[in-house]
């Protein structure tokens, strides 16, 4: 145990040393926690400014115009008076207004007539939520009068005296489609952006340890350092598991300080510390065999960083570091079940939003650490003969 | 320099019993045979010199010695001890070929983390390294990183960093690869006391002046086979009453050594290092003839040296190529 204490002590300090960890195993994960959640950052912060070319000016536009500026959609939209579909396409085009809606002239009458109007939306790939807020708004408001001319039309049919036609048209614009869609989060609390991207850019970082790990073994054994220690009176498999408790060390390290920052600095909830603590051993443990994984597949330090990056980035893209592992297709969502850091941000999910102890990440630990005994059974005999050989 | 042999095991056998003793050591690398049934002893304060081109076998059998290889036959046994006795390693130094020390560490640092593999710790691990420093004369340079240090400082802490744990037998593999001729000196001169202080030595080269200067005794390595072994002078007498002719020349030195092995009296002829080496019975019957040659083959002569054989004429007799061809 003394010769493995001092061969992960000794990477340490050269790990120390050299800034490109501190900054891979520190800064990063922190920088670019921040930056995705802030890209991520949902509506809540979304504000843009529509503008309205209303030709019609008739009471049905009217409606349009107060729903737009209903208290719900004044911290999101901000309406604007333009005069013209030309003027409205330049502004949209210049990116002075997000988007904008063209109520075209007769538009109010039509809807008591047989030939409808259409509103127009105009809309930038350059501002696509914007887009899409106004089409949902503008598609509501459509299937409002929808609903209103068809109850118009089945009254009449009904037998209704035409004289009561006013009568009829105020009392169904009063009414609103009864189906209404409520969301209702089923954790207790709201996924925060920022909670989900300080452990996915933690655990994307410290997948990084792989690489840089592996390349620095066979520097040193081109460097003759493996043989110089493999002269001395120690086993193979103590210069592994010295390495092993360094990569283990440093990546406990790198997860528990960018926990540490992001809870304190940017507000994120990882969850309760126990159950973080023991997900993160889990994890840390899974690169330490991928590492092993590697450094035993690899017979140079160019084949090393080459597997390294493919599995770094293939586990980051399919674990759901970079998005939501709940917007991506079915099958990518089938396959973050093969990773250990799929499983990870599955139970980072869950304790942050539903909350709850060890119970919580007891299935996803149970299959990270199956799947570290599967990979560190085959890493051991590779890299062995990586020492040895 | 304190006394060698004080690590932390100490020799089973008694005084006089050869510190390393290596039997019938083969090893094969596919279909390649690297090493072939080599065996030799080296005993205590004895510098042995495994001479041999590159490629004959030397690193190979250096490492099996060192435990770095496992052998495909023979055995090796080190103060009477089996090398497979992880311990047995603390009684060998090994100093590699090619600097083996982290060049982000301060040399302090270094031989402190190899001298803790080897069990030292505390006060003593302080003096070795003190020691070490002082050896290299590197005292005042400790602190430094060594990627500061020269080539021939790197060299000087490479072998220092095998000699923190007071090993019985040293094993240098080529150590002045690459060195100038001025830490070259120092090297072989420290090597020199090595032996002198009752260390035994092996001393793998091939450089024949450094084999001439510093080995109590050579084995010669080609193929993988060692074909003679000896003291300097139980080699050359081997040899006979034998001439080394040495013609430096400019041009086509191979058409020259072949227009040379066509002379009668000429035994063998090779060139290498921008001449021609040519042993003979008798140097000076052959000489005429020889003069002729070097006009036929059309290379500029610039100077003829005749002396007494040496151990590039014992190699050259045995292998019938010069050692750095």
């Amino acid at each position: 145990m003394r010769v493995v204490l001092l061969i992960a002590a000794k990477d340490l300090r050269q790990r120390l040393r050299d800034r490109s960890a501190i900054v891979i195993g520190i800064v990063a994960p922190l920088v670019i926690a921040a930056v995705m959640s802030l890209a991520f950052g949902g509506v809540s912060n979304f504000h843009f400014t529509l503008g309205v070319v209303n030709a019609d000016r008739g009471p049905i536009a009217a409606q349009l115009l107060g729903g737009l500026r209903q208290p719900e959609l004044r911290g999101i939209i901000t309406t604007e008076p333009v005069g013209s579909p030309a003027e409205a396409a330049a502004e949209v085009r210049s990116r002075r207004l997000q988007a904008a809606i063209v109520i075209p002239k007769g538009f109010s009458t039509s809807m008591t007539g047989t030939s409808p109007q259409s509103i127009t939306t105009l809309t930038s790939v350059n501002n696509t939520l914007a887009g899409s807020i106004t089409g949902s708004v503008v598609s509501s408001f459509s299937a409002q009068l929808n609903a209103d001319r068809l109850s118009l039309a089945t009254a009449l049919g009904a037998g209704a005296p035409l004289d009561r036609l006013a009568a009829l048209e105020a009392e169904a614009s009063g009414l609103r489609i009864p189906e209404r869609l409520v969301q209702r989060p089923v954790g207790a609390r709201e996924l925060k952006p920022i909670s989900y991207y300080s452990p996915a850019m933690a655990i994307f970082f410290v997948l990084f340890v792989i690489s840089f790990t592996s390349r620095s073994f066979f520097v040193d054994r081109d460097q003759g350092m493996i043989e110089r220690m493999r002269a001395a009176p120690i086993r193979p498999l103590q210069i592994l598991a010295g390495k092993a408790l360094s990569v283990f060390v440093f990546g406990l390290a790198s997860l528990g300080v960018v926990a540490s920052v992001t809870t304190v600095a940017f507000g994120a909830y990882w969850g309760s510390p126990l159950a973080v603590g023991v997900l993160c051993v889990a994890v840390v443990l899974s690169v330490v065999c991928l590492t092993a994984l590697v450094i035993g597949l690899a017979r140079t330090q160019r084949q090393a960083e080459g597997i390294a990056s493919a599995v770094v980035f293939g586990l980051a893209l399919l674990g759901g570091n970079f998005v939501f592992v709940s917007s991506e297709p079915e099958l990518l969502r089938r396959l973050s079940l093969f990773t250990p850091n799929g499983w990870a941000m599955r139970a980072f999910t869950d304790l942050s939003t539903r909350g709850g102890g060890l119970g919580t990440v007891l299935v996803p630990v149970g299959v990270i650490v199956a799947f570290s005994a599967g990979i560190g059974l085959v890493a051991a005999a590779l890299a062995r003969r990586a020492v040895t050989s | 320099m304190s006394e060698p042999g004080n690590a932390p095991l100490q020799a089973q056998e008694g005084e006089g019993a050869p510190v390393l003793s290596c039997v019938g050591l083969a090893k094969r690398f596919g279909q390649r045979s690297a090493v072939d049934g080599v065996g030799f002893e080296v005993s205590p304060g004895e510098i042995y010199g495994l001479l041999g081109p590159n490629g004959a076998g030397k690193t190979t059998t250096i490492k099996m010695i060192c435990g770095l290889l496992d052998a495909d036959a023979g055995s090796v046994r080190i103060c009477g001890r089996p090398l497979a006795e992880l311990s047995v390693r603390s009684l060998v130094g090994y100093v590699p070929q090619d600097i083996a020390l982290y060049p982000d560490l301060s040399a302090r640092e270094n031989l402190a983390f190899l001298g803790r593999l080897y069990g030292l710790r505390g006060r003593l691990l302080d003096e070795r390294i003190a020691e070490a420093l002082e050896l290299t004369e590197l005292s005042d340079r400790g602190k430094d990183r060594v990627d500061a240090y020269s080539g021939g400082m790197r060299r000087r802490l490479n072998i220092a960093a095998g000699l923190l744990h007071h090993p019985v037998l040293l094993v240098l593999d080529e150590p002045t690869v690459g060195v100038d001729p001025q830490s070259r000196h120092a090297i072989l001169e420290r090597v020199r006391s090595f032996g002198a202080s009752g260390m035994a030595v092996v001393y793998t080269t091939h450089y024949m002046e450094e084999a001439d200067r510093v080995c109590d005794r050579v084995g010669i390595i080609d193929h993988g086979r060692l074909i003679a072994e000896g003291t300097k002078r139980e080699l050359v007498e081997a040899l006979g009453e034998k001439d080394r002719i040495d013609l430096v020349a400019t041009g086509d030195l191979r058409a020259l050594a072949a227009a040379s092995r066509a002379v009668p009296g000429v035994e063998r002829a090779a060139e290498a290092d921008g001449r021609v080496h040519v042993v003979a019975g008798d140097g000076r019957s052959v000489l005429p003839a020889l003069v002729e040659a070097v006009e036929s083959s059309g290379v500029t002569l610039n100077s003829v040296e005749v002396a007494e054989a040496d151990l590039e004429s014992v190699f050259l007799h045995l292998t019938g190529t010069a050692l750095r061809e």
